[in-house]
């Protein structure tokens, strides 16, 4: 199963790409995403402590613009976004 | 009556003249408009641009549930708002943020302007990497969104 994961804020130092793209088993969730994720960062920035720290105090968002929980179950194809702690204004 | 939207740096400048025409009526008494812009200090560190990141539609969504929250937790429902935010790369002093208001009293006018920012800055996916003089750059740490791990 694909997963499409939108990147933003800080997490848009974890690829040139403004997306990332993961294989997942079917009935993922997005703890496993989560959990994706952080292999993905070990493997790529040897462990970088502080972005695994981002993606434990971040949350993730569906593609109809709620906010998921970690037992949300992802759909084949389906677009997610990561959001990272925020600070506008 | 409500307004949002978000201004992408590139394509125009956020204008306190719209947010005038858009609260401007007869129906109200008090109005505020509250401005953000970029501030050339931040933690010791000279500033000299910021870079606003936004989830857009997301955002835009925020604005409209804290609009209608305020119906319920302020109890101000006679009112019109503008809020606008800008996306990309800012300049020292230009806005970065308009929050205008308009109610029937100044209370209801300092209250409801001063609960849109802060509720904008707990529940709207906005995001700042600052440029610094000596050509570093970092985003700000910024606080989790409200979110259920279980």
């Amino acid at each position: 199963m694909k997963v499409k994961l939108e990147l933003f804020g800080i997490s848009r130092d974890f690829s040139n790409q403004s997306s990332l793209d993961f294989e997942v088993d079917k009935n993922s969730t997005i703890k496993d995403i989560r959990n994706k994720l952080i292999d993905y960062l070990d493997e790529k920035f040897s462990e970088n402590e502080n972005y695994k720290k981002i993606v434990n105090s971040s949350a993730f968002c569906s593609a109809d613009n709620n906010i998921i929980s970690d037992n949300y179950k992802i759909k084949n194809n389906e677009k997610i976004a990561i959001i990272p702690p925020i600070g506008g204004g | 009556m409500l307004h949002t939207k978000i201004v992408n740096s590139k394509d125009s400048k956020l204008l306190i003249t719209e947010a005038e025409n858009f609260i401007s009526s007869s129906d109200f008494g008090a109005s505020i408009i509250f401005t953000g812009t970029v501030r050339n200090q931040n933690n010791n560190q000279t500033v000299t641009g910021i870079t606003y990141d936004s989830h857009d539609e997301l955002v835009i969504k925020s604005f409209e549930e804290i609009y209608n929250d305020a119906d319920q937790k302020l109890n101000i429902k006679d009112k019109s708002v503008f809020i606008e935010h800008a996306k990309g790369y800012l300049n020292l002093g230009e806005i970065s943020i308009i929050i205008a208001v308009a109610c029937k009293h100044r209370d209801e006018a300092y209250v409801l302007s001063r609960y849109i920012i802060e509720e904008i800055k707990k529940r709207s996916p906005i995001w700042k990497k600052e440029h610094y003089a000596n050509n570093e750059s970092a985003w700000l740490k910024g606080n989790p969104i409200h979110h259920e791990k279980n």
